[in-house]
């Protein structure tokens, strides 16, 4: 320990900073002025930590093996307790401590008229503490410790403003839901315990691969597959993100969807491509993609029913996370980095949405759709970042969200061309229809809140306080760059992380040393595979946008040569041309809500969104019967498939 | 030297051929075309061929008007950044084997820019508050989502048909598309690429809203739905959007079926396309726009995502299985 300031010990850095971060300002939380400045310092800590590791990561490839008080192996096995960072976490990890970064600038402002706000900054290093120490960590026991930390701290925050209705009900749902996937986590860490004598990531990852005839080992891969499912509020479990992100306060939502959702895919791409990578994967690649599809689909078609702001934001999260478990499940190099490039995405453009929509309920008090209108004269700039995330999320050109979802329509036809499977093609038109609807969802969401006629209640509301603001910029110029610039992305993140997820024998070797995954894993494994990243279409970004700027600039000198922009709004006594036509009749507000909006989609639809409507009934024993189903199903499939 | 020349003839490209001059005259003749085409079937005499290009420059000259408590921004940019994403398109669409910017986009792409033109409306008619717009909005939306599904399942079935041929397993990029073309003749001759082809054809009227699928602008109904509000120089502007949207569905057509009968020589190419274009617009638009009544909403959805979606399906299907 020499040497505090070598990279090694950054991981654990950027873990501790955050927990001590909780502590300190249970402190010292009684100064407003010292507590924003604890919970700034120890995220821009833990975001610095993460960024000083991308070079030796990312770049030289390296992986930190990094044993606590030195305890490395003890007779041939791992007994210490390790952080492990590959690419693969590495990447996780700059995913959340960004979001916590901008969450945390958000919320100094956000959450200045709430009470208790101490105890929201501890609970809120809290929660990113653990999602933090769940990705960088090296075994499976302090993973679940982890998911333990970061489930109590997401429930008590879902409750926070627990004045507001439905938010303890929220939490609640939440509560039993969540414990029932900690307890499968820890049933299957129990159980692989049993089995393999070690909580080892690297050594479960060599040992499991010989014992895949064991049916307790399957029992134990549906159970962690089904508690991490939960975590990242996939088909089944997507009714509890609803409630949740509905009652959280925004900066919380932001964690929820963009930070705590990336844990469970992490959990769930530790699991299929480390610990059982050589499980028959071409029948379990279609229990991801099975599974990303139907919330992908599903969960969209949730959010065009809603009428409430955040609970439409709240489907939306599933539905992408649907996207990135469907790339993810396509096993190929192109597909696996698409995938993560779009979880990448969705933490930043989510994030954006999210904190636009607290920035609306800051200043409003409402997130209801029906309720809301014509906001984009009062708020122009949270206006501008609303719209810069609704294309990004809804995949226009050229927004980070098309560049990802572009990568993933092209991987999953590429996997259809090659596998000669036709469901491929199916869906890959899932994934291309979905998002259209995502499009007109938010098309909706512009209509009735920031555009559309503006209710007299809100002729007083104002823009909010530049934190915010500035805050929700933060996540916007990301959106715009990591769109503009997806062969930097992929160098730089992307394909580090997808080349370590496809090479586990060099994991394996740099935590047990040199030569010991050929020896365990043996025919499975032949030295680093080289990934290639092959594209049939082709894109770029930065060209395209020379040329739309060219053709804006062009129509722009012929706009203003012919005066386009001379135009002065009238003053004096209102004229009647420059008021809205109403054919004549008295001006009467006639606007169409927003749950009214594509009558045409949803007449054609009906019973389907009457069925949906039936099922998410809003009982938590329900949801609970979902989960103990899900899980039935899940080991019935290890079972009887595999 | 050679950096001015070749930003000198990027710059011809945008503003000249296949950019703006050639859209705007191009598109607002397939557009005058179809108005006499569509008269003389009804047995009226119909308004001369310039007539949209008259109108264009009238309502330059208007009054714009903007409605009180409209986001003035938006209101005057929506115009102008759909004309542009329109220009844009045409950029990337081959005519024959001409591209004026070759490798920046494939079909996936513009299947997105064609989103952005129809999204930059919505969003104009969106700022306004009016009801009539809000209408209007609600129905185009549902039109887009319409031809969504039937249009990405066309783009796969070529993209699959011309994979198979070139041996590469699937090809996105148009210019591809075009140069198998040229080689092995137009995909439209293909026995499986048949019924793409008519979807496509049915999806030009969605997409540019002429009868019987312009619920979203249904005049004597909505009064121009998303429109209601415009006037003068922006309206000038969307009118030429909505010719030139003609044009960029028709040539899309062109380069996807018909991308084997070009000359090679620029000038000629580009007079075979608009004469293609023309001929579609004349046999396809017109022909359904004069015969046809206003369809509901929930009609055109209905409509899309069975009739024509499953024709569309039927060539992927075929194209599938290599036929």
């Amino acid at each position: 320990m020499s040497n505090f300031m070598n990279y090694v010990h950054f991981p654990i850095y950027s873990v501790m900073v955050l927990f001590l971060g909780a502590f300190l300002i249970v402190v010292l939380g009684k100064s407003k002025m010292l507590r924003s400045l604890i919970a700034l310092l120890a995220s821009g800590c833990s975001l610095a930590c993460m960024i000083a590791l991308i070079k030796p990561v990312m770049l030289n490839g390296e992986v930190i093996a990094y044993w606590m008080g030195s305890r490395a192996l003890a007779g041939g096995y791992a007994i210490g307790i390790a952080m492990e960072v590959d690419a693969l976490s590495l990447f996780f990890g700059l995913l959340i401590s960004t979001a916590v970064f901008v969450s945390c600038v958000y919320s100094i402002q956000y959450m200045s008229h709430d009470d208790n706000i101490p105890q929201y900054f501890t609970l809120f290093l809290m929660l990113a503490g653990g999602v933090m120490g769940l990705v960088l960590s090296g075994d499976i026991f302090n993973m679940f410790i982890m998911v333990e930390i970061l489930t109590f701290a997401a429930v008590a925050l879902t409750a926070f403003r627990n004045k507001v209705y439905g938010a303890l009900e929220a939490a609640f749902k939440y509560l039993v839901v969540g414990c029932m996937g900690s307890t499968c986590i820890l049933a299957g860490v129990i159980v692989l315990y049993a089995n393999a004598h070690t909580l080892n990531f690297a050594q479960l990852s060599s040992i499991i691969p010989g014992m895949m005839g064991n049916t307790s080992v399957k029992i134990a891969f549906a159970l962690l597959f089904v508690g991490f499912s939960t975590k990242a509020f996939l088909v089944p479990f997507h009714p509890l993100a609803a409630d949740a992100h509905g009652a959280a306060p925004a900066s919380i939502s932001v964690l929820i969807s963009g930070v705590l959702t990336k844990s469970g895919i992490y959990g769930i791409i530790r699991l299929t491509y480390f610990l059982f990578q050589t499980m028959n994967l071409g029948t379990f690649r279609f229990l991801l993609v099975f599974v990303g599809c139907v919330s992908m689909f599903l969960c969209v078609t949730m959010a065009l029913a809603q009428h409430d702001f955040k609970r439409l934001l709240a489907f939306h999260s599933i539905s992408q996370i649907g996207y990135v478990m469907t790339a993810v499940g396509l096993c190929t190099a192109l597909g696996f980095s698409s995938g993560i490039y779009h979880a990448m995405n969705h933490t930043l453009f989510k994030g954006l949405l999210f904190l636009a929509a607290g920035a609306v309920l800051h200043e409003t008090g409402t997130t209801n759709l029906d309720e809301l209108g014509g906001l984009s004269r009062k708020m122009p700039h949270t206006t501008v970042l609303f719209l810069i995330g609704a294309f990004s999320i809804s995949g226009i050109p050229p927004f980070n969200g098309f560049a990802s979802k572009w990568l993933i329509y092209q991987a999953c036809y590429q996997k259809a061309v090659e596998s000669g499977n036709f469901a491929y093609v199916v869906v890959t038109v899932i994934c291309l229809v979905t998002s259209v609807l995502t499009l007109a969802s938010f098309v909706k969401v512009s209509q009735s809140v920031f555009f559309g006629r503006l209710p007299e209640k809100y002729e007083n509301v104002k823009e909010v306080p530049w934190g915010m603001r500035l805050a929700m910029g933060m996540f916007a110029v990301l959106c715009v760059v990591t769109g503009l610039f997806p062969d930097a992305v992929g160098r730089y993140l992307t394909h580090p992380a997808a080349t370590a997820a496809f090479n586990v024998s060099n994991y394996i070797d740099s935590m047990l040393g040199a030569g010991a995954a050929s020896e365990a894993l043996g025919p499975f494994v032949s030295g680093a595979q080289n990934v290639v990243f092959v594209q049939p279409g082709v894109w770029s970004p930065v060209s395209w946008l020379l040329i739309m700027c060219i053709a804006l600039l062009a129509v722009t000198l012929v706009a203003v040569s012919s005066r386009y922009d001379r135009y002065k709004a009238p003053e004096g006594p209102a004229d009647a041309k420059h008021s809205l036509f109403f054919s004549g009749e008295e001006a009467v507000y006639s606007q169409v809500g927003g749950s009214d909006l594509f009558w045409g989609f949803k007449y054609n639809w009906r019973h389907y969104f009457s069925f949906m409507h039936d099922l998410h009934s809003g009982i938590l024993n329900d949801y609970a019967l979902w989960a103990a189903v899900a899980l039935a199903l899940a080991m019935l499939f290890m079972l009887i498939v595999l | 030297m050679n950096v001015v020349v070749t930003a000198l003839l990027d710059l011809g490209y945008i503003l000249i051929f296949p950019g703006f001059l050639f859209c705007f005259l191009c598109g607002m003749l397939l557009c005058g075309i179809e108005r006499k085409i569509v008269a003389k079937m009804q047995k009226r005499v119909g308004p001369p061929i310039l007539q949209p290009v008259f109108d264009f420059f009238k309502l330059c000259g208007k009054e714009t008007i903007i409605p009180a408590g409209t986001s003035r921004t938006v209101f005057l940019a929506a115009p102008v950044v759909g004309l542009a994403a329109l220009v844009v398109i045409q950029l990337f669409i081959p005519i024959f084997n001409f591209t004026a910017f070759s490798g920046n986009a494939d079909i996936i792409v513009i299947l997105y820019l064609l989103l952005i033109p129809a999204l930059a409306e919505i969003y104009g008619a969106s700022s306004t508050g009016s009801p009539f717009a809000g209408v209007g909005l609600s129905r185009e939306m549902v039109t887009i989502i319409s031809c969504e599904l039937p249009l990405v399942l066309v783009l796969l079935a070529v993209g699959k048909a011309v994979g198979n041929a070139t041996g590469s397993g699937v090809v996105f990029s148009l210019q591809t598309i075009a140069a198998y073309q040229a080689e092995n003749g137009c995909l439209l001759f293909k026995l499986s690429m048949i019924p793409a082809a008519i979807a496509f054809l049915l999806i030009i009227p969605g997409e540019t809203g002429t009868h019987p699928f312009d619920a979203a602008e249904a005049e004597t109904e909505i009064c121009e739905g998303m429109l209601a509000e415009y006037s003068g120089k922006p309206l000038a502007v969307f009118k030429l959007s909505h010719a030139i949207k003609m044009l960029t569905m028709t040539t899309l057509f062109v380069a996807l079926f018909l991308g084997g009968l070009g000359t090679g020589i620029l000038l000629a190419d580009g007079l075979i396309d608009f004469f293609f274009c023309v001929v579609i617009t004349v046999c396809v638009v017109a022909l359904i726009d004069a015969s046809t009544a206003r369809l509901r909403i929930e009609q055109i959805f209905k409509y899309y995502w069975t009739v024509v979606s499953g024709l569309a399906a039927i060539s992927l299907v075929l194209a599938w299985f290599g036929l």
